[in-house]
């Protein structure tokens, strides 16, 4: 077993003999393709095109990243390998080890990143095909300044995932901050969209401070920022962590996966850093299916799971990144179940999907997060796109209190179908992909010992997501057809384009809203869709065309087929096919629980050998434990040692069964009573869009509902915490900065001008000769002063 | 070569005197592009490969009895320093085309000659020539705010003008002092020694070998006293926002671009290079002065109302960052400071620009008065959103290279890394270097990162997104616009003003364009620069630290760290250049 001793020169010793492998250079057209994007989107605004041109450019720029990932896949053998770009920020300072800061532009190709970004290129292809509808409102110079970031995105998120070191990550990690930035504020001149977009980034940003510090002090550690250098590097360290020896592991290097999980919380909206995601949804709602519900917030998930071996050296980094998601799940989703206006409830259930994953890295089923990273986006995409084709037909209208029967009026089929599949994902129904997904984090937190309690709040949630997810499907796609018109102000910068949608301030909406159903302005709905509202005007729905409806019924299919993935074996030979694909693909990654390069010879496997390797997984649960449990473990183990150890595996079980397969049930049970309950309360008898039976259950809940509603007031919370006050001692700094700094100055140069105006009167005024004989004379007294000092 | 650098603008500033005013800018732009192309040649002819040399050395007797001479020589970092004022010259001419109306012969000639100062302030190899330049800088700046400048304009010049003066003569002082110290030194001790002179090197190695402790930080004192309020530090820097605000946007140019930077290159090319024993005892110091201009300044910003005084006093904030870099006396940090220069230079540059066009049309800086002109002028939209990132430390853009470096030379440079902090005694810190700041200098500095984009995304929420608002109507008669004279006459709306369309005219963008893509280029690609600082930064870290002969390491020791805790001199990190060879 290595001491500490030996540890001072680790680094020295394995770090160099990282081997790289030549990736394929095709590859560097997965970020190239984007950036080509982005020239002809640049182009398009410069010479003022006013077509669809950006949009199916975009598309077609973004297919090709596509293919050439789907051809890396195909071609991919489970191994590491690295495509060289060229040199972006290498800096050296010496020869020798830890003075060379090397973050060359060159990507690394695993089946991790190509995981990824199957996804993102796959999910971004449609869902720019769906925006070349949704933004037809604004074709000109929005709809070319709409794709170029849509491309921009898209390349920053190919250098998060795919950068082969940590600032090329952080490179990405900014960039897809700065496109989410500039596309919530796509509509510019709305107030809350500037305002949302700020909020977005500022909030990043605290985040990406704890990033970068942890960047720096996996330099200052490893010497290295390069994944393949740490991860050899790391590797004398997990055979420590597994013999649960942490207090042989010194903190610096347990510190840095905590700074790291700083950067991930904020990226990925966790606690106490998620309050911008609710927010972000201003911007147009195909950017809240890709940024933020499919793609970017799941960089944070990323980027533990690409630092997953740092992630196992840290006594604490695992719970911490555990309890964060499991509070988070819980928090956003009691808000979740309190909001009226979809896109926000599908938001805070980001929010509360996002801690799932997070509390399934901690629980350390990264195999799981990962599964759960996937089918979310698509089951998630499919809801924000579905709301977004019913936000754009009903002239921005979203909320569940004034839509009702959309799924069955005409030429919303698909929308309802979206809908229902969506709902049925994300509350866990048996047999959906979002149920196997979610199952294999719920059981891994039972399995993993003294991570019940996770598990519970996990169960909890998984109700509630059930719940709030059919409290939008009963309220808004099922039920007594009825509609009233938002106040559409998505569209405002173009009053007069031409779908005859009417205006409607906010107000009147909701004066109408308040007079209910007897006025006869919340009638039901006929085919004709001529809707003579209230306040005269003219309304008329405008159901999606080809492209929403293409793309809703594509990921619909997909959303379903993913939950094929759990059955289909890992993509490589020798795999371990518990979970079915997209575990097989990250265990054979650095997210792989245990040890980094594990089964491949890019990394430092440092002569361990497959079979010891791979065991912990969920074999202890299976009950072949493996033979080389440690023996004087610390009392209290954390969860990498005990998962690593067949004897403590045993620990974890739900009332005595195993609790994989418990989970089967009693997830699907817990999913189903959420259902039941939103069945009940929001559908069973209900004869208006605005009120249903939960209403009666108001004044049982007391203020929490409302305390709920107003998102348990953090945002006013911090408000008053700390922008408040920081914004009260920046004025002081200012005032001081005015009187006191500058007074003293001001003072200190008035001496030699009171002198000056009393022994010359009248002054000539000629500044120059006045102030350089001052200086003149108080330089020649320095100078007598400094030789009659200094001898 | 060097001087013709000089010289050119020199001439062409006479020439404008000559001709009729009618021709004055055409042959200011001229001239800059004349002085600019000038710049490329010797950009071309400078041997990159060694940059740490000082190249195109001249010299010519100017004072022989009192050992003043006339002489000139630049390295990459003078190479890189007079390529930005070049840059800048002809874009300032472009900027103030349409907004300096009257007396322009007098407002283009000073230009002009402040260029000359500039180059000569980052040629100079001899300190009294240096000097001139250096105090030189201030008149003509004094001139193009009082004369040019807006409302408060006489005050800000007087105030600029006497604040800076004062503390570089200071600095004058000190500078005579290593002169008379040099003076004293026994002839035999190196050559030069013992002579009355006034070159640059000789003084270095007598102030830098030959000074006890005390001796030099008491000259380093002297020292920042003109270079830290000219970069500026706080709390000496109460004179930049109102000269900032005054100053016509040229002038605001200049002074972000390359004024300010005459001190951070002042206190590399003096307070590291005659000074560095004092320095490195003092570097925590003035680190802390650093890190409280960033978090100081930046708060400041955040409560502006004027656009052009919140980048004013973001630059406090940005040159805290550049000067940090320095304090961090290694590798990394150095050459982040120095990339800082110049990046800060291009970003803030442009800010001062936009704004200057932005003032043009609207005759207003005020956030309250103005918003949302994305809808009008959405080329000047584009513009400002990307300058801004660049000034924030977008990765991908220039500014985050130079920031990211200072703070990360900050990190590394600690001796608690060895000695232990976080159970780093037991632990690999193969990464880390000697210094005195380490990782909580720069934890701290780093919140200046969320302040920068807390500042700059609120003027940006304000001033280019939002509702449009436009000052209609307002008293543009008179209090606004002094010294843009009566060529505006007031009255409603902006067009009104001046002949200018609502958004961006091909002259602004021709001025933009080139500092767009030195940011874009820098950011992604900024090899060449660390190729070129490579040599000089590792002289001035061996310099600094007192690297000469190559002390064998025992054994497999960290290199970064041999005889940081129990050796009397620190050995920096780049001895293991030497040692590598050794073995």
């Amino acid at each position: 077993m290595l001491t500490s001793d030996s540890l001072l020169t680790l680094g020295a010793a394995t770090a160099a003999k990282a081997p790289i492998i030549a990736g394929d250079p095709l590859a560097l057209l997965i970020p190239a393709m984007p950036i080509l994007g982005v020239i002809i989107c640049t182009l398009c605004g410069i010479f003022g095109v006013r077509n669809k041109l950006p949009a199916f450019a975009t598309v077609l720029c973004l297919a090709v990243s596509f293919a050439v990932t789907a051809k890396l896949f195909m071609g991919h053998d489970g191994g590491v390998s690295i495509a060289t770009g060229f040199e972006w920020m290498s800096l050296a300072w010496g020869e020798g080890q830890g003075q060379r800061l090397v973050a060359d532009f060159s990507l690394y190709l695993d089946s991790l990143t190509i995981l990824w970004m199957l996804f993102v290129t796959g999910l971004a292809t449609l869902i720019a095909l769906y925006a070349s509808e949704y933004m037809s409102h604004d074709v000109g110079l929005g709809y070319c300044r709409f794709f170029a970031a849509f491309n921009l995105f898209v390349f920053s998120m190919a250098c998060l995932v795919m950068g082969d070191n940590m600032l090329l990550l952080f490179l990405g990690w900014e960039g897809v901050g700065l496109c989410s930035y500039l596309l919530i504020g796509y509509f510019y001149k709305k107030p809350s969209a500037v305002a949302a977009a700020k909020k977005a980034f500022i909030m990043n940003r605290i985040g990406d401070v704890g990033l970068i510090l942890g960047v720096m002090l996996t330099f200052v550690h490893f010497g290295s920022i390069e994944y393949r250098e740490i991860f050899a590097a790391c590797q004398p360290y997990i055979d420590l962590a597994k013999a649960g020896k942490f207090n042989e592991i010194p903190a610096i290097v347990q510190l840095i996966p905590i700074l790291l999980a700083v950067g991930a919380f904020g990226k990925s909206a966790q606690l106490p850093l998620y309050v911008w995601l609710p927010d972000a949804m201003e911007g147009p709602t195909p950017v809240s299916a890709l940024i933020h519900a499919a793609t970017m917030v799941t960089a944070g998930v990323y980027l533990v799971a690409r630092t997953y071996p740092l992630f196992l050296l840290s006594e604490y980094a695992l719970p911490i990144v555990a309890w964060t998601g499991a509070l988070t799940a819980l928090v956003a989703a009691t808000i979740g179940m309190a909001q009226f206006d979809i896109k926000r409830i599908m938001a805070y259930s980001t929010v509360s999907q996002l801690g799932y994953m997070f509390a399934g890295l901690g629980v350390l089923t990264s195999t799981g997060a990962a599964f759960h990273v996937v089918t979310h986006a698509f089951f998630k995409a499919l809801l924000f796109l579905s709301c977004g084709a019913i936000m754009h037909g009903f002239a921005g209208q979203l909320d569940l209190r004034k839509l009702s029967g959309v799924g069955f009026m005409k030429g919303w089929g698909v929308v309802g179908l979206g809908m229902f599949v969506g709902c049925m994902n994300l509350a866990g129904f048996p047999f959906t992909a979002g149920y196997f997904s979610k199952d294999m984090i719920l059981a891994e937190a039972f399995v993993t010992p003294g991570m019940a309690p996770i598990g519970w709040i996990l169960l909890l949630t998984a109700g509630m997501t059930a719940y709030y997810t059919f409290r939008v499907f009963f309220r808004v796609v099922v039920g007594p057809m009825h509609y009233e018109p938002g106040d559409e102000l998505h569209h405002a910068e173009d009053d007069s384009h031409g779908h005859g949608h009417g205006h409607h301030d906010a107000p009147a909406a909701d004066a109408a809203h308040a007079s209910d159903a007897a006025h006869g302005h919340s009638h039901t709905h006929d085919d004709h869709a001529h809707h003579e509202h209230g306040h005269g005007a003219h309304f008329h729905p405008h159901a999606p065309g080809w492209a929403i409806n293409t793309v809703l019924a594509t990921l619909s299919v997909l959303s379903i087929a993913a939950a094929g993935l759990y059955f289909v074996k890992s993509p490589y030979a020798g795999g371990h096919a518990h979970g079915g694909a997209v575990p097989g693909m990250v265990e054979r990654s650095s997210a792989a629980f245990e040890t980094p390069f594990s089964h491949h010879g890019a990394g430092g496997a440092g002569g361990e050998s497959h079979d010891t390797i791979k065991e912990g997984g969920h074999e202890g649960a299976d009950g072949k434990a493996p033979t080389h449990a440690a023996a004087g473990a610390p009392s209290f183990v954390p969860t990498a040692i005990a998962k690593a150890h067949g004897a403590e595996a045993h620990a974890g079980s739900f009332f005595g069964y195993d609790p994989h397969k418990a989970m089967y049930y009693v997830s699907g049970v817990v999913g189903f009573v959420g259902i039941f309950i939103a069945f009940i309360l929001h559908y069973a008898g209900r004869r208006t869009a605005a009120t249903a039976r939960a209403d009666a259950l108001l004044p049982a809940v007391g203020p929490l509902a409302g305390w709920a509603q107003n998102k348990w007031y953090v945002d006013e919370f911090y408000d008053f915490l700390i922008r408040k006050p920081l914004w009260f001692f920046s004025n002081v700094f200012y005032i001081f900065d005015k009187l006191v700094i500058d007074g003293l100055v001001r003072l200190v140069g008035g001496i030699p001008r009171f002198i000056g105006a009393m022994v010359r009167p009248t002054q000539s005024g000629e500044l120059h000769g006045y102030a350089a004989g001052m200086a003149a004379g108080v330089a020649v007294l320095l100078f007598l002063v400094f030789i009659l000092t200094m001898r | 070569m060097l001087a013709s650098l000089i010289l050119i603008p020199l001439a062409v500033a006479l020439a404008i005197v000559v001709l009729p005013a009618a021709s004055a800018r055409a042959a200011a732009l001229l001239g800059t592009l004349a002085a600019a192309a000038m710049t490329v040649v010797a950009l071309v002819q400078f041997d990159w490969t060694q940059g740490g040399l000082m190249q195109f050395l001249t010299t010519k007797e100017w004072l022989p009895s009192l050992g003043i001479n006339l002489s000139f020589g630049a390295d990459s970092i003078s190479m890189l320093m007079i390529a930005l004022t070049a840059l800048l010259g002809p874009i300032c001419v472009l900027a103030s085309w349409t907004a300096i109306t009257e007396r322009v012969k007098t407002f283009y000639a000073w230009l002009l000659i402040l260029q000359a100062a500039m180059v000569g302030v980052f040629v100079a190899r001899d300190l009294i020539f240096f000097y001139i330049c250096f105090e030189f800088t201030l008149i003509p700046m004094y001139v193009l705010i009082s004369l040019y400048g807006s409302t408060n304009r006489k005050r800000a010049a007087t105030t600029f003008f006497l604040y800076t003066f004062t503390g570089s003569v200071i600095t004058l002082a000190g500078l005579a002092y290593v002169a008379y110290f040099n003076s004293t030194l026994p002839v035999e001790t190196f050559a030069g020694a013992g002579t009355w002179t006034f070159d640059i090197d000789v003084l270095e190695k007598a102030a830098a070998n030959q000074m006890s402790l005390s001796q030099q930080s008491v000259v380093l004192l002297a020292l920042l006293c003109g270079f830290a309020v000219k970069v500026p530090l706080f709390p000496v820097h109460t004179w930049l926002p109102l000269a900032h605000t005054e100053a016509p946007t040229a002038g605001s140019v200049i002074l972000a671009g390359v004024l300010l930077k005459l001190g951070t290159y002042g206190i590399y090319r003096f307070a590291l290079g005659y000074t560095p024993d004092a320095f490195v005892y003092y570097a925590p110091v003035i680190a802390t002065l650093c890190i409280i201009g960033i978090l100081y300044g930046g708060l400041i910003c955040w409560v502006q109302t004027d656009v052009k005084k919140l980048v004013a006093y973001s630059s406090v904030a940005h040159l805290g960052f550049c000067v940090l870099g320095l304090a961090a006396l290694n590798h990394t940090g150095i050459q982040g400071s120095i990339l800082y220069m110049i990046n800060h230079g291009l970003s803030t540059g442009a800010l001062f620009l936009l704004i200057g066009f932005m003032y043009e049309r609207y005759h207003t800086r005020n956030m309250k008065e103005i918003g949302g002109l994305a809808a009008k002028m959405p080329i000047w939209a584009t513009f400002m959103v990307f300058f801004v990132m660049a000034s924030v430390g977008l990765p991908g853009l220039n500014g985050f290279v130079s920031e990211f470096l200072c703070l990360f030379g900050t990190f590394q440079a600690s001796d608690q890394w060895s000695s232990g902090i976080w159970g780093s005694e037991k632990a690999s810190t193969i990464g880390a270097t000697v210094g005195k700041l380490g990782p909580w200098y720069a934890a701290v500095a780093a919140l200046g990162v969320i302040i920068a984009a807390m500042y700059l995304l609120i003027m940006v929420g304000k001033v280019v997104f939002g509702p449009l608002k436009e000052p209609g109507g307002h008293d543009a008669h008179g209090g606004h616009g002094g010294g843009h004279g009566g060529g505006h006459g007031g009255g409603h709306g902006s067009d009104s003003h001046t002949h200018l369309p609502a958004d961006l005219t091909a002259r602004e963008i021709t001025a933009l364009v080139p500092l767009a893509l030195a940011c874009l280029i820098f950011g992604v690609y900024p090899k060449p620069l660390f190729d070129a600082l490579k040599e000089p930064v590792d002289d001035t870290v061996k310099w600094v630290h007192k690297i000469e002969a190559p002390a064998l390491p025992e054994g497999n020791v960290n290199p970064n760290m041999i005889g940081s805790a129990e050796a009397v001199t620190p050995v920096a990190n780049a001895v293991s250049n030497v040692q590598e060879i050794a073995r």
